[in-house]
């Protein structure tokens, strides 16, 4: 199969749709002619103009508002944030309006909107642009949160969101963006809610959440020179969350490590850790264990960002930590 | 201080009981929460455990096993290293048996095992799952983790090196229990009776903490239905029964493979010298499997005799505890029933136990060269074995013997 990155293979994904479905556009800063902070949308104002490619002034709540009034109008927009951080100036109306307009209209109305942009800690990012967010979004009733880590999957979910007639976060990693990987030409849709089994093992179960999905890949390398079987399961979807691939691993392995470079409260690891204990208490031969990132905002030095997030090592310290208990 | 052990009281009826045996010795250290003897009452036995820790004395005047003595009777002490056993006349009258340090182990079976002093046990939800699949008492296992909680690997480890201890309570029966079983009016809720749940506790501890083996084969027995036929003709009541030739042609096969008239006991493998064979009987209150010792030293008739008094006094309930105590090797018998092969379950902690079918009259090739068949009385006996203790061989070797005193039943009148 032909290789490409994360970022091209999801604008494949986009540009499909957008050939398939002229209701789907796109808005955003610098989306346009320049073709996105993170070339997103690079080639596609050539093919598809300035009506569905719409470059927007910095008013996150002004042009989030008027895409929920779009797509409950019937059009399907993508509303591009970059930085998934200045999604925060458009809260009020992602809560109050995009989240709940179905449930209060007895599903008359429907909310065809993806919103899209980049999380993640990334070198000097700092407080304003490194943020995860994504637990406020599994919290609330009716957003989808999607969150690929290959690029056949950036591609695959990238499709399924924009056909889904609810709400959908699209969180994509920074660290992630230029990864090469496989990618499935022409339609290629991966579904909601179903977890993939990034690498068999038997005696300890690793979720990793985005990018720390590759982390705990190279962890679980590490740890199969000593003989240990690590299984590194990748949720893909956080909401819906495949809780029965996750149990069943926990089923064999009898411990499990979720990492997440987010904060720990309240976080998927409390979550998925709180799913376990309710559904798999009999399966578990130790404690659920978490790893995060440190409890404050990213910080710009280059020398406090050591420790900032779990590293490689951390993961190896931590299943060792858990396989030990 | 001296803590005194007295007879408890183990139910609200209960007025008197019999200690049945100690599981320590005079002078033994006892640990709280050790099991630390047997009471037999209303045909039910169950353990007892020390709340209290010391050295056990049991003074001279204790109740001899198997007297029936009034709840609160004075049965040792627990004192402390160097300390006196108190004296009779200085002993406090007979105290609630609540307050004496003792609580029956059945009683609490669901729970976490008591801590021996203070400490909790701590074990991972999923090893306390495998040690009530494998029937094993976790509280006697320790743990390989740096949590200190005991885990799943230490369960199966235990069992695969032969030290676990089967559960001390019936906690296989009560997972049973857990299960609903009042509501449709189509089932019958039966109480668990005693021998059911010793029973219960019994085979699921032969099946799952042993490593069993059934080996069959099929014997010859014309000659043997032809010696019990002419037993039968002489007057000396009672005739010996085909259990009891069973019983004494393996004894004699036993003799020549003490490798499987064995049993552990803590870290050894103890062989015995004598034979001692309990036989399976069916009775009204359930499965009970008296012994009948040193049969190989025994004629016959005496074995006839003692195991036709066994089994009678078994069917009637009239069976001492002593007396289903202390096989060596244990044979059942379901020929009477049509069945051929089965698949005995170990007898603990006895190493083996054989199965004997229906005595049935074949057409069997006789010599195959002649191309000559027979009409001859044919039995399958299954023998089950604890592959911890022994390997296959052996024990092939031992049920190789056995058929042979089958096909053969004067050859054992010869001797070693």
């Amino acid at each position: 199969m032909r290789e490409m990155t994360f970022v091209d293979a999801a604008r494949e994904g986009l540009a499909e749709e957008m050939a398939r479905d002229p209701a789907i556009f796109v808005v955003g800063e610098g989306i346009g002619v320049r073709g996105g902070n993170f070339n997103t949308t690079v080639g596609l104002y050539d093919r598809y103009g300035p009506e569905r490619l719409r470059d927007t002034p910095i008013s996150e709540r002004g042009f989030t508002g008027i895409c929920i009034g779009a797509a409950a109008s019937g059009a399907r927009p993508v509303v591009d944030f970059m930085f998934i951080d200045f999604l925060t100036d458009a809260f009020g109306d992602m809560f109050n309006q995009m989240s709940k307009l179905q449930w209060m209209s007895g599903g008359r109305l429907k909310m065809p909107i993806v919103v899209r942009g980049c999380v993640g800690v990334a070198p000097s990012n700092a407080a304003h642009h490194s943020g995860n967010y994504y637990p406020f979004f599994m919290h609330v009733p009716g957003f989808r949160v999607v969150m690929p880590t290959t690029p056949g999957d950036a591609k695959g979910l990238l499709k399924t969101s924009i056909r889904s007639d609810d709400p959908v976060l699209f969180l994509e990693h920074k660290n992630l963006l230029a990864l090469k990987g496989p990618v499935p030409e022409g339609e290629h849709l991966v579904p909601f809610g179903k977890a993939s089994v990034a690498r068999g093992g038997k005696d300890v179960t690793v979720v990793g959440v985005a990018f720390m999905v590759k982390k705990a890949l190279e962890a679980a390398e590490l740890l199969a020179k000593d003989g240990v079987s690590v299984e590194v399961i990748d949720p893909r979807t956080l909401a819906p969350l495949d809780i029965d691939t996750i149990l069943s691993s926990v089923r064999k392995t009898g411990r499990l490590l979720v990492v997440d470079e987010d904060f720990a409260p309240c976080g998927v690891a409390a979550e998925i850790a709180m799913q376990v204990m309710e559904l798999g208490f009999d399966d578990l031969d130790a404690p659920v264990k978490r790893l995060n990132g440190l409890s404050c905002p990213a910080p710009y030095s280059p020398a406090l960002m050591t420790n900032l997030i779990p590293t490689t090592t951390t993961i190896v310290q931590a299943l060792r930590d858990l396989l030990a208990e | 201080m001296a803590f005194e052990v007295v007879m408890p009281r183990l139910g609200w009826n209960m007025e008197e009981g019999a200690v049945v045996g100690w599981r320590k010795k005079d002078g033994d250290p006892v640990t709280a929460g050790e099991i630390l003897f047997e009471v037999e009452s209303d045909k039910a036995v169950q353990e007892v455990e020390a709340l209290e820790s010391g050295l056990l004395r049991i003074p001279p005047e204790s109740p001899p096993l198997g007297t029936q003595v009034p709840v609160g009777t004075l049965l040792a002490w627990l004192v402390k290293p160097g300390e006196e056993m108190p004296s009779r006349a200085a002993a406090a009258p007979a105290v609630a048996p609540a307050a004496a340090g003792m609580i029956p182990a059945g009683s609490r079976a669901a729970e976490a095992p008591r801590p021996p002093e203070g400490k909790r046990i701590r074990i991972s939800p999923r090893a306390r799952r495998a040690a009530s699949e494998l029937g094993v008492d976790w509280a006697l296992l320790s743990s390989s983790g740096s949590s200190g909680r005991i885990l799943e690997r230490d369960v199966r480890q235990a069992v695969a090196a032969g030290t676990a201890a089967p559960a001390a309570s019936a906690r296989a029966v009560r997972a049973h229990e857990a299960v609903p079983a009042a509501g449709t009016p189509s089932q019958d809720v039966l109480p668990i009776s005693s021998v059911r749940r010793l029973t219960a506790e019994r085979m699921s501890a032969g099946a799952h903490t042993t490593a069993p083996v059934t080996l069959t084969t099929e014997a010859d027995a014309t000659d043997l239905v032809r010696l019990r036929g002419q037993l039968k003709g002489e007057s000396a009541q009672p005739a010996p029964s085909y259990n009891d030739l069973f019983a004494k042609l393996s004894a004699h096969a036993l003799l020549d493979h003490p490798e499987l008239n064995a049993r552990f006991e803590g870290d050894s493998i103890v062989r015995s010298a004598t034979v001692n064979i309990a036989i399976a009987v069916d009775t009204e209150r359930g499965l009970l499997a008296p012994v009948v010792r040193d049969v190989q030293a025994k004629s016959l008739r005496q074995v006839a005799r003692e195991a036709a008094d066994l089994i009678e006094r078994a069917r009637a309930g009239r069976i001492h505890p002593e007396e289903l105590r202390g096989g060596t090797f244990t044979i059942t018998n379901l020929g009477m029933y049509e069945i051929d092969a089965f698949t005995p379950i170990i007898n603990l902690p006895e190493c083996a136990i054989l199965g004997v079918g229906r005595i049935v009259a074949k057409q069997v090739v006789t010599d195959a060269g002649a191309g000559q068949v027979a009409i001859r009385h044919m039995v399958v006996l299954s023998l089950t074995f604890d592959h911890r203790l022994v390997d296959g061989a052996p024990a092939a070797r031992l049920l190789q013997k056995i058929k042979r005193n089958v096909e053969k039943p004067y050859i054992w009148l010869a001797g070693a």
